[in-house]
């Protein structure tokens, strides 16, 4: 784990947190990797026992009084929205919910025991990480049963992102295999699951 | 889509998308010993619930296929009964997922929506005692259910041996055998029921073969249609060897019609005769319904016949008007059903076999055969299609072979090597015999009846068991059934069987070609079979390793010892 680890951008640094998820915020020229539905994972300290796992569900831009006022100008060149966009004093927020986290190389998908702290850095999973974490679908739950977040689109996304993670020849089964365990899980709500599974169906 | 995928080959080649049947990933699916399912409830008197793996192919499964529960401790013998389609959600009923799209197919299939299938529990093998016992429990909760071994099969019917014979395979289960006691089969009457078509007579001729192989007990075939004696054509007009062609040293050929025996190129071994004096008015009861007999007719021919005695049949024949006034004074009966009698047996005019002078006894000329162990095979020839002249040849010859066997078995005191060989007597055509308003006062009535008290049984070949009498019915221990579609013949062949509900599913989809159902004192438990083929390798099968010729007497005949050992528990109904 650790030395792939460093292979992986950092991609901001943790802002709050609790056991239910955290927001981590980086500049706005960083948010080129991060995407929606991606798994990411954050470290204490290097090296620490517990690593806690979990998915973007949202990325937020929020204003300032300069971008305000910048807004009602007129004529703005591009140098002042460049130097906006760069300099700004307000982080991009990265939200993002625990879906488990592994503990001395053992997948819990479960919530963490304790919350990330503020100003740790926070990467994204490389496909190792997230082929050891999708190996069973228990996380399914966590993400079906979060409030606030579109849960559907959360979880298609997510399993995508743990598809393209596999080699080639394993995604049509590994997507078989998360929509039965769907089909269990939203046995009671079929228009969820047929929707659910539109969105993962490969082309 | 994955390349490679076998179940949707991404291909615009047809026979990718539908492989020829050798090919077929699915049948090798269906291989013994194969899991499909785990029991998730039921009862013993309703049966089991079984759902399905999502592997399981619900289209190769069928009713009547056969298939055993691994309990903890015990192994449970059950025989599928129903097929049903389930769903996690009703809604989805309303709502169907598309399923042209085979990523979504495979997902759906066997989470959200899986096959169930009902099967009854018959029997019970407990791992410390290895008998087959009725069920009285059912396994718990989750247990695996598997398609039958050879072994499960063996260890419920039995192995092949001298007392077992191979007569097919269950279904869909090719590579194993079903070995019918053929004791237990004989020791109680026999009923080879299906619709015409269905291949009662080759059924009949396997069974029969197994009796004459293994010598279990003697033959006497009232052989309506000439299918059992030396040769017959089947419909393909392939021809087939008869029992005389496989056991030429067990099976004697008697005929009515030696012109068509002859012609067929077979040799009879006795011309049967039958004199005018030795037929009571008792024979003409039998043939009420075929020749529309009143009662007051068969009231004129018992006075007849207690005023001419033996010579009364002649008599009538020829009597012409001038004795016909002569009666008109003596008799009480009405002059009209006199004449009417006149005319109907006078029909027997046209039947060579039957003479007015005094023949040779051919029941007894059987009965000697018999006694030495030799089948007979009675062929009528061209007589066949006469109904009369069945019926009445056939319930002429038993009533005098079943007398001599009652005096037999009544002088024999219970000395049981004194005692005459078991008779099993074959009939076709039954429901004339043993029809409810003549069933009571036919000798075949009272065969069926009395049971295996003077070593005589019955098997009765017939399309229409609704026909035969109740009585005579519950009385018939072993029922192998081919197809039958009528509603109150399906529910004559289930009376008194438990569990029929179940059965009557399985018997009404059976295959119209060498399949059957066989229920009753022979088997342990219901059990459909693929009959054995009835070809050379049959042929070779059972005279290959038959004992000598000969040897018959002191094998056949049962021992208490057998008797008792037969009575224990090994069988529901």
């Amino acid at each position: 784990m650790n030395e792939t680890t460093t292979q992986q951008p950092v991609i901001g640094s943790v802002l709050r947190a609790s056991t239910m998820g955290f927001v981590c915020g980086t500049r706005s020229q960083d948010i080129g990797h991060p995407s929606f539905g991606a798994f990411v994972r954050t470290q204490h300290e290097p090296g620490s026992e517990t690593e806690v796992i979990g998915l973007i569900y949202a990325i937020s831009i929020d204003d300032d009084p300069l971008v305000r006022q910048l807004i009602l100008a007129n004529n703005m060149n591009t140098a002042t929205t460049r130097d906006q966009r760069e300099n700004r004093m307000v982080p991009v927020e990265i939200s993002v919910v625990n879906i488990g986290y592994i503990q001395a190389g053992r997948v819990y998908h479960n919530l963490p025991p304790r919350p990330p702290l503020s100003l740790d850095p926070v990467q994204l999973c490389d496909d190792a990480c997230i082929q050891q974490f999708t190996e069973r679908f228990d996380f399914l739950r966590l993400v079906l049963n979060t409030s606030e977040v579109p849960t559907e689109e959360l979880a298609a996304a997510a399993l995508l992102h743990a598809a393209s993670a596999r080699p080639p020849e394993q995604r049509y089964d590994f997507l078989v295999a998360a929509g039965r365990q769907l089909a269990g899980l939203l046995a009671h709500d079929l228009p969820r699951l047929q929707h659910l599974l539109r969105l993962i169906k490969p082309a | 889509m994955v390349v490679g995928d076998t179940l949707f080959p991404d291909s615009d080649r047809l026979e990718d998308w539908f492989p020829r049947e050798t090919a077929a990933p699915a049948s090798g699916l269906m291989m013994a010993g194969r899991r499909l399912g785990v029991v998730v409830g039921g009862s013993l008197s309703r049966g089991l619930d079984v759902k399905l793996d999502r592997e399981t192919v619900i289209e190769d499964l069928a009713v009547g296929r056969y298939v055993v529960v691994r309990g903890s401790h015990k192994r449970f013998f059950c025989m599928i009964t129903d097929i049903t389609l389930d769903t996690t959600n009703p809604a989805i009923r309303s709502d169907p997922p598309d399923l042209s799209d085979p990523f979504l197919r495979e997902i759906y299939a066997g989470t959200a929506a899986f096959g169930t299938i009902h099967v009854a529990p018959m029997l019970t093998i407990d791992e410390d005692e290895g008998e087959p016992r009725p069920v009285k429990t059912i396994p718990s909760h989750f247990m695996p259910v598997e398609i039958a071994t050879a072994e499960d099969v063996d260890d419920v019917f039995g192995r092949e041996d001298p007392t077992h014979f191979n007569i097919g395979a269950p279904l869909e289960l090719e590579e194993t055998q079903i070995n019918l006691d053929l004791r237990r089969l004989v020791e109680r009457s026999v009923g080879v029921f299906g619709k015409s078509g269905t291949g009662k007579s080759f059924l009949t001729r396997i069974l029969l073969a197994g009796i004459v192989k293994n010598q279990v007990a003697t033959n006497l075939i009232f052989d309506m249609h000439n299918d059992y004696g030396w040769a017959v054509k089947d419909e393909h007009g392939v021809q087939a060897k008869g029992l005389k062609q496989l056991f030429p040293d067990k099976v004697a050929i008697f005929t009515l019609d030696d012109e068509a025996t002859r012609r067929r190129g077979a040799k009879a071994d006795h011309i049967v005769r039958i004199s005018y004096r030795d037929i009571q008015p008792e024979d003409l009861a039998m043939l009420k319904t075929t020749l529309d007999l009143s009662d007051s007719m068969i009231d004129a021919a018992y006075e007849l016949q207690k005023k001419w005695r033996d010579e009364w049949i002649d008599k009538l024949i020829n009597a012409d008007p001038a004795l016909m006034d002569a009666l008109k004074e003596e008799l009480s009966s009405s002059m009209a059903s006199v004449q009417a009698l006149q005319r109907r047996v006078r029909r027997f005019e046209r039947f060579e076999f039957l003479r007015p002078e005094v023949v040779a006894d051919s029941a007894t000329e059987i009965l000697n055969h018999i006694e030495r162990g030799k089948s007979v095979v009675l062929e009528f020839g061209r007589y066949g299609n006469a109904l009369e002249a069945y019926i009445l040849v056939a319930n002429y010859l038993t009533r005098r072979i079943h007398a001599m066997y009652v005096e037999k078995v009544e002088k024999a005191l219970g000395d049981e090597s004194l005692e005459p060989p078991q008779l099993l007597i074959t009939i076709e055509e039954a429901h004339k015999f043993l029809d409810p308003l003549i069933a009571r006062q036919t000798i075949f009535g009272t065969i069926a009846r009395e049971l295996r008290k003077y070593n005589v049984t019955l098997l009765i070949v017939d399309q229409r068991p609704s026909g035969i009498d109740e009585e005579v019915m519950s009385q018939i221990g072993t029922r192998v059934t081919a197809l039958l579609d009528n509603e109150r013949d399906i529910a004559a062949v289930l009376t008194g069987i438990s569990g029929a509900g179940g059965l009557r599913e399985v018997l009404a989809r059976l295959d119209t070609r060498q399949q059957a159902i066989i229920i009753g004192h022979a088997v342990p438990m219901p059990v459909v079979v693929k009959t054995r083929t009835y070809d050379t390798e049959f042929y070779a099968a059972v005279t290959a390793d038959g004992r000598p010729a000969g040897a018959v007497a002191d094998t056949k005949i049962k021992t208490d010892a057998d008797r008792a050992r037969d009575r224990d528990s090994r069988r529901i109904r």
